[in-house]
């Protein structure tokens, strides 16, 4: 079988889209911060180049052999995520130790772990998939690799990360066909857990009622929401036109990371952010084909963990832009500036460009 | 099929997903469609600052489109914060030319808001301080315009037009009451700015300003003029301690000109006493009219058919007992045998308590009424008293015979002129009023008119109304109003004087309130004039002396600007041995030159050309010359 051009060009045509995003949305910040407004753009467009090479690189390693290693993946995940957290070695950003410092470039072990975890749980449901009825031996142990992951990292803390990771897992274990009573369960035990976390600390309460009414902390809690509504709302139909975007000017912090959306829809409006989502919807759509193209189990979970990964990123992020959920701090797969998250995200799409092959 | 739970569970989690794609999707328009015009206009201000543009205020026009109050454009001093480098030296530099305390500058040019108008120290700055600073050429401070209120004119007609604040906003007078309609819409410069202050590279966004609306007068500026200087001259000459002149169109209720002394400059407003810049005597104040009430009693007597003012006739002792109080007239000797006619002329007291006793006290207090005195006219002013009028229960015969002189009532200027002007008018009595149009200022566009007002018709019938005018002009002719004649037109009218209530409620020695109220022309009048000199020093004190001759010549002023022509129809003056007389000339014209001399005896004569027929007289027949003076005759 053939590589699947639609979902490779189509992801070529995105990461293009997200660096000319960019530059658009970062040249005020970098020029002020940098004095070089083409600072970002620059560094993302090198992952950008290499991230094509890998993506191409990847979709001919045959994706038997993460299976193969899948225990030492899972290992190397491990210790990376150990080491971060030690100061000197791992480096603090945006409050988060979550960083190797590597020059001007950094690299997230939580990125890679998403790899790592998929390929791992996919290989472990894939061979049990006999025990699938016995809940207790089938979803147990594999729920207590996750929340152990989860902690490690929690402890960064990277909140985002660690929500993608856990929720992109139950998928994967939904899936299988286990009884769905035990997803019931766990969603008990989460709103139990999130409960737990406020009663603890108060103040995460007002983090989660801000997103309902914004104004109510304008400059604390509502503020980003507040400044992202203030770039969506004024696009309209068909935005103010590329590099036109007023919220960049100082007003959105960062516009170029977890906020982009906000950016394309202020300079693109409606019909932008169409078109763009338009675009993730194809790609998952061809993931999900493979996915169920395909007849090897292993090969199935694991083209439907990344798929599922890239998508519910994808998601949380727009929907903490629009302001449906609270601001959690994830970027958009392809499009938010961030070189390891790129790399790691087409990466993803060049396994399940492997897979589509067979 | 082999794994068909997995492909099912898979396609959930896709629709599921396509699901909240669509959820998105429907928010990001919802934002941006329905909740559009709110986010965009928060947006908008957070993105925008707004340089203001003062709009120019409303100007107050005399009817003939004089402006009398208008507007100065000066310039106003803003700073932006954020934008200003080297707030130190700006501070310093400014604080020089302004001459102003540097700290007080340097606060302003800190403080951490988005636009900052220095005020007061940078507020109506001149044309060459506005140049001074822009010169500097510093980033972050603007001139803006803006517009200060300009009283030509000064003091003229100062009451009526009031004045404003240092924000343009109407405090008294026109400048109060039609404050909205005065007020324009600011207009502004709008740039957009980034997050910090500074300003972005986008077009700014002029929205200009749009001017309030022109209020226009019924008021003359020239015949206010003379008014004002008239006053002017009263109040140096007499020094007295006020004045009231009033000229009113009774067809309409115009005002034609309105002035009171003690008087301000709207400009200086504050250099003024509160009583001085708050109150329009014209209206405000109330006070004993005194004989030019009698004009009530009069018209009343004849509208009821009590009096024969011809043939009836009353003998004035000098004094009348009503009740066992003596009521003396005003002059102690009496006025002797006199028909009606003269008892007006001599403005007799005791023959007006005779008018009053026929009358009745109902009968007076219904006329008093009925001519709106003892509540407001209704003019469109504020401020306006209604005066005092006895309440009937408590009138006596004393109280009635003092009503019908005018002493005992207390009413305002503008209602005496109110009353008279209905009176001379046919009996059709107007609200007067003063405001007749509010119209657009650049295209002149009228947005509101104000119509006359008529009060009440046939408050006196018009029979009435013409015997009334003949006595009076006759007063002004032969009587006690003889200083406001004018020769060759015809003017009728009534004195006033009137003692002064002091502070203790008792009248005050030797100070009186002198008064005129007159019409012009006699037999169809067009102008009411009612003049008051209160508290005139140095001269005889009635009203005839003082108050008559200012009427005269704002009388004369209105003959020019409205080319009253001359009317030889009028009752001739009779003449003191002082006075010149005038004579008309007669028509000699295709008369014989012996006809001719015999019918101008007394006029010196001159001729011109040969023969015996006179073909051409100048002056021409009608005209109105001094005893003696010249008569060219021309001949053939």
């Amino acid at each position: 079988m053939k590589k699947d051009n639609i979902l490779f060009f189509g992801t070529i045509l995105l990461a293009t889209f997200g660096l000319v995003m960019i530059y658009s949305s970062s040249y005020v910040w970098a020029e002020f911060k940098f004095n070089n407004p083409y600072k970002y753009v620059i560094s993302q467009g090198i992952f950008f180049i290499i991230g094509i090479f890998v993506m191409l690189i990847v979709s001919k390693i045959n994706y038997n052999f993460y299976k193969e290693k899948s225990n030492l993946i899972l290992l190397g995940c491990f210790i990376l995520l150990v080491l971060v957290l030690i100061p000197g070695i791992g480096v603090v950003r945006n409050g988060s130790r979550s960083w190797f410092g590597l020059g001007p470039f950094g690299i997230q072990p939580s990125e890679l772990s998403k790899i790592g975890l998929v390929i791992f749980v996919s290989k472990y449901l894939s061979r049990n998939d006999r025990e699938k009825r016995v809940t207790k031996n089938f979803v147990l142990p594999i729920l207590g690799m996750i929340i152990l992951f989860f902690g490690l990292i929690m402890l960064e803390p990277d909140f985002g990360t660690g929500m993608i990771i856990v929720m992109s897992l139950i998928a994967l274990i939904f899936i299988t066909g286990t009884d769905v009573s035990i997803f019931v369960k766990l969603g008990l035990v989460g709103l139990l857990g999130i409960v737990g976390l406020i009663i603890v600390a108060p103040y995460r309460l007002k983090r989660i009622t801000s997103f309902l009414n914004p104004w109510s902390d304008p400059l604390g809690s509502g503020f980003q929401i507040i400044q992202s509504l203030y770039a969506i709302g004024p696009g309209g139909l068909l935005g103010f036109g590329f590099l036109n975007s007023r919220q960049k000017h100082f007003y959105l912090p960062e516009p170029q990371t977890d906020f982009i959306f906000s950016i394309i829809s202020e300079e693109f409006g409606f019909l932008g952010i169409f078109i763009v989502t338009t675009l993730f919807l194809l790609i998952f759509y061809r993931c999900i084909k493979i996915s169920l193209e395909t007849e090897d189990l292993f090969a199935k979970y694991l083209s439907f963990g990344l798929s599922f990964m890239l998508i519910f990123q994808t998601l949380l992020n727009l929907m903490v832009v629009v302001g449906i959920v609270p601001v959690t701090g994830v970027t958009l797969p392809f499009i938010s500036y961030g070189g390891s998250s790129l790399l790691v995200s087409m990466t993803m799409i060049g396994i399940i460009l492997n897979i589509g092959k067979k | 099929m082999f794994q068909s739970i997995q492909n099912g569970r898979i396609k959930m989690v896709f629709i599921i997903v396509v699901l909240l794609f669509f959820l998105i999707v429907f928010r990001v328009f919802y934002i941006q469609v329905i909740e559009y015009e709110k986010l965009n206009n928060l947006a908008s201000s957070l993105w925008s600052r707004n340089l203001p543009v003062q709009a120019d205020r409303g100007r107050i026009l005399d009817r003939n489109g004089k402006v009398i109050a208008g507007n100065e454009t000066t310039s106003s001093l803003v700073v932006i914060p954020n934008q200003i480098k080297n707030k130190e030296e700006v501070a310093k530099n400014i604080s020089e030319i302004l001459n102003a305390d540097y700290e007080e500058i340097l606060r302003h040019v800190s403080k951490s808001v988005s636009i900052e108008r220095i005020h007061p120290e940078g507020r109506n700055l001149s044309y060459e301080i506005a140049e001074k600073i822009n010169n500097l050429g510093y980033d972050g401070v603007y001139l803006l315009k803006e517009t200060k209120r300009y009283y030509k004119y000064n003091d003229v007609l100062a009451h009526v037009i009031g004045y404003v604040g240092i924000d343009n906003q109407g405090l008294s007078g026109l400048e109060l009451m039609y404050n909205d309609y005065l007020t324009g819409d600011d207009g502004s410069i709008k740039y957009y700015s980034d997050g910090k202050g500074n300003k972005l590279e986008m077009p700014e966004i002029y929205v200009s300003p749009r001017s309030g609306l022109d209020v226009n007068l019924t008021i003359d500026l020239d015949l206010q003029l003379v008014l004002e200087s008239e006053l002017n001259n009263a109040v140096s000459k007499y020094e007295a301690e006020g004045a009231i002149g009033i000229v009113m169109n009774p067809k309409t209720g115009e005002i034609l000109a309105m002035s009171s002394r003690p008087t301000f400059e709207p400009g200086n407003y504050q250099n003024y006493s509160v009583e001085t810049i708050n109150r329009n005597l014209a209206i405000w104040k109330s006070f004993e009219p005194g004989s030019t009430f009698k004009i009530l009693t009069l018209s009343a007597a004849i509208n009821e058919g009590l009096v024969n003012v011809f043939d009836e006739h009353f003998y004035d002792s000098g004094s009348i007992k009503i009740a066992g109080a003596t009521l003396h007239c005003w002059k102690h000797q009496g006025h002797g045998d006199q028909t009606f006619v003269q008892v007006v002329e001599n403005s007799c007291n005791p023959g007006f308590v005779e008018l009053g006793n026929r009358l009745g006290k109902e009968k007076l207090f219904e006329y008093i009424d009925r001519l709106g005195f003892g509540k407001k006219t209704g003019i469109d002013l504020n401020g306006e008293a209604s005066g005092i009028i006895f309440n009937l229960d408590k009138v006596g015969p004393v109280e009635q015979a003092t009503t019908s002189f005018g002493q005992g009532v207390s009413v305002t200027a503008i209602q005496q002129v109110a009353a008279v002007g209905g009176i001379v008018n046919g009996g059709n009595m107007y609200t007067p009023y003063i405001v007749s149009s509010i119209s657009e200022p650049d295209t002149g566009i009228t947005i509101e008119e104000f119509q006359p007002k008529l009060k009440s018709e046939g408050v006196v019938s018009k029979e009435t109304s013409e015997l009334v005018k003949y006595v009076l002009e006759s007063v002004v002719a032969n009587g006690s109003g003889h200083n406001a004649y004018i020769e060759g037109y015809r003017i009728g009218g009534k004195t006033g004087t009137a003692q002064k209530v002091g502070p203790d409620g008792r009248y005050m020695v030797g100070n009186y309130i002198l008064s005129f109220i007159g019409f012009m022309p006699a037999d169809d009048p067009e102008l009411v004039i009612y003049i008051a000199i209160d508290g005139a020093h140095g001269v005889t004190q009635y009203g005839g002396t003082v108050s008559a001759p200012i009427a005269s010549n704002v009388l004369k002023s209105a003959i020019n600007l409205y080319d009253i022509k001359s009317d030889p129809e009028g009752i001739p003056k009779q003449y003191e041995w002082y006075e010149t007389k005038y004579f008309t000339v007669p028509d000699v014209i295709n008369m014989s030159k012996a006809d001719a001399l015999k019918q101008l005896a007394g006029f010196t004569i001159e001729y011109s050309g040969n023969g015996e027929t006179v073909v051409e007289t100048s002056p021409k027949a009608g005209e109105r010359i001094k005893e003696g003076g010249v008569v060219k005759l021309m001949l053939n």
